[in-house]
């Protein structure tokens, strides 16, 4: 008499099995290959899964809670037509999203580009941070070695690099903050990208 | 754009999210044809996204979600009642690639054009593409009047199977997906007065594109079959 094994349970039961098993990142792997073959629910537990975080980032580079609320609604519907595109050899689910959320976010900001900065949400009242469950693996050591290298930067360089990438600040935005020519930050962000390259290798 | 440094400071830019829209869209279109470039972007947007990810999260309002789903919905609505041969979907994705990819072709054959045009007649009103599927195999030479409207198209090297057509398509982003300009023969021009109905920015920034049709052209309003030419147009006195 052979034993009870997983694929004789019940397909809800081996689900349930296969979802315990899983870490964030695959259960994010395996939601979106489902949303590529249209599949609601998979949907659903994605946007509840990325919503917030995807929120988060495009909000900081909008600076405007009726845009970025459009926006969110433009990479979700992406995600809904383009999920097939994803490849799990490349990369994992959610820095595919946060770099699909941003690029939408950017190409956004920049048509807008007359948008008044004294308009903008309060940076400091959207850090209602939750905590998070996806995590990539090695994501950290990614991280650490990052942050290292920004920070051989002088302090002032790397705030600009900070500055564009979380809050979409254009060269033109920079200038008026460092109160520098567009020229002059345009060099100091192709020095800072020069340094930070060889410092991150390839 | 052949030296690192410049490529590394463009895709770095371009990924820090600093350059202006239409440097974006210059680095997106130029993207199709060049593997140097989009091996750099590749490598800041996943050297840059653990800053992405660190980024502290924001609930959207469930208004979102719903506004998702229903525009999902006509989406997919949309797509079926449309869907004859192939899914929307892919085809739009295809249109989509086509019209990038084949804009970075035809930028490429300038040179080629100019000397091209400049034989044939100059006239500072006319503009000219090359409809092509790849830059050694022109099929057709497009060439507009600005100042008339008259689009005129000359075939150069194309044969459609016994049964099919060529149709041309008029693509941009403004027009609800491709309009049809009219049946192309393989052997004799077509000169049309289609753009009559559009506006210059549009049809100026346009793509045009040929698909492979039933005979008669496609009877759905939209390019049921594969895009095989392509191209943009381009000033004669480049």
């Amino acid at each position: 008499m052979r034993h009870l094994g997983a694929m004789d349970l019940p397909i809800s039961l081996q689900e349930g099995i296969l979802r315990i098993r899983m870490s964030p990142r695959e259960d994010l792997t395996n939601n979106l290959m489902r949303v590529a073959k249209r599949d609601p629910e998979a949907f659903d537990a994605l946007y509840q899964a990325t919503s917030a975080k995807l929120f988060g980032i495009v909000i900081r580079i909008l600076h405007r809670r009726e845009l970025a609320e459009e926006v969110l609604q433009d990479v979700y519907l992406k995600i809904w037509e383009r999920a097939g595109d994803f490849n799990p050899a490349k990369g994992s689910p959610i820095t595919w999203m946060a770099i699909l959320a941003r690029n939408r976010a950017l190409d956004c900001v920049r048509r807008h580009a007359a948008m008044a900065l004294d308009d903008v949400v309060n940076i400091d009242e959207l850090h209602n941070c939750k905590s998070e469950g996806h995590m990539d693996v090695g994501f950290s050591d990614d991280l650490r070695r990052l942050m290292d290298c920004l920070n051989g930067l002088p302090q002032d360089k790397r705030d600009m690099v900070l500055l564009a990438y979380h809050q979409g600040y254009s060269r033109e935005d920079l200038s008026r903050r460092y109160n520098s020519p567009v020229n002059t930050i345009k060099t100091w962000l192709h020095r800072s990208l020069a340094q930070l390259r060889d410092c991150l290798g390839s | 754009m052949s030296d690192d440094r410049d490529i590394n400071a463009l895709a770095g830019e371009y990924v820090l999210g600093t350059l202006s829209a239409e440097e974006r869209n210059f680095v997106a279109t130029r993207m199709a044809r060049d593997p140097q470039l989009t091996e750099a972007v590749l490598y800041w947007e996943r050297r840059l996204a653990p800053l992405a990810l660190q980024t502290p999260s924001v609930a959207p309002p469930p208004s979102v979600l719903k506004e998702i789903k229903t525009r999902i919905a006509s989406h997919d609505h949309r797509a079926q009642s449309k869907n004859n041969v192939i899914s929307l979907e892919r085809s739009r994705r295809r249109w989509r690639l086509a019209a990038a990819s084949m804009a970075a072709l035809a930028a490429s054959l300038a040179g080629f054009i100019v000397m091209r045009e400049m034989t044939i007649a100059t006239q500072p009103t006319t503009f000219v593409a090359v409809l092509q599927k790849d830059s050694m195999s022109p099929a057709f030479i497009l060439s507009v009047n600005t100042k008339t409207r008259m689009l005129s198209v000359h075939p150069v090297d194309a044969k459609h199977e016994p049964g099919k057509s060529f149709e041309l398509w008029l693509v941009h982003k403004s027009l609800q997906g491709p309009r049809s300009l009219g049946l192309l023969s393989d052997k004799s021009p077509l000169t049309t007065s289609m753009l009559l109905k559009y506006n210059k920015a549009v049809f100026m920034d346009a793509t045009y594109a040929v698909s492979v049709e039933p005979e008669g052209g496609s009877t759905t309003g939209a390019p049921t079959g594969p895009v095989v030419f392509a191209g943009k147009l381009l000033p004669d006195a480049l």
